[in-house]
């Protein structure tokens, strides 16, 4: 015990002061520091409709409608918004769902989503 | 009597419920077998002109849909301990 005591007595922890960090650091809960740019949305979404299996790859562009360009009906237009969801880890509700018809549209939405990863 | 007839809308509706709910199974196999039973039935029905048989498939397919919300909440109790091979990213 009077050891203890003694050791006590005489240990000192020097105080530092954390050092200043920074602006964007700090935003610790912010989900806009990692957020994705157009650019790179672009890419994906188009790579993303050129993987489903019935659609031409080289037809594929930032502006093409999916059932009047690449010859798909409705149900592989939901298809593919699902695809876009999985892709992005989003739930798109149904109502935006449904005007999604185009790549410039799916774009134009996931780049404005603020939860889109 | 017959029901009213689905919209389009309701249909595709429908087709994206029962997407969403296979992802809420634990595991890969049923999830994958659920949109591709999803996918192959709504296929199938799509030339469907009668309106008693568009009926039944449309109620035919609430209900499965119904099944597959309850079964999500069991199948979780009991997900299973590892992931598919098929899941990993980099094999």
């Amino acid at each position: 015990m009077a050891l203890r005591a003694a050791v006590l007595r005489h240990l000192r922890v020097p105080i530092q002061t954390a050092p200043w960090r920074g602006g964007a650091s700090l935003r610790l809960m912010s989900s806009h520091d990692d957020h994705i740019t157009k650019d790179e949305v672009i890419d994906r979404v188009l790579s993303v409709v050129k993987d489903f299996p019935k659609v031409d790859p080289s037809k594929v562009s930032p502006d093409v409608h999916f059932q009047k360009d690449l010859g798909l009906d409705s149900l592989d237009n939901v298809e593919i918004v699902m695809a876009l969801e999985e892709e992005f880890k989003l739930e798109i509700p149904d109502k935006e769902a449904v005007k999604i018809d185009s790549t410039h549209l799916a774009i134009e939405y996931i780049s404005n989503h603020p939860m889109s990863s | 009597m017959t029901p009213p007839l689905p919209s389009g809308p309701e249909v595709l509706s429908l087709f994206r419920s029962l997407l969403r709910v296979a992802h809420n199974f634990p595991d890969y196999n049923i999830r994958e077998y659920i949109k591709r039973r999803t996918i192959d039935a709504f296929r199938q029905n799509r030339t469907l002109s009668d309106s008693l048989s568009i009926s039944s498939a449309f109620s035919e397919g609430k209900s499965q849909l119904d099944v597959a919300k309850r079964q999500a909440v069991v199948y979780s109790l009991y997900a299973p301990p590892l992931k598919s091979v098929m899941e990993l990213q980099n094999p």
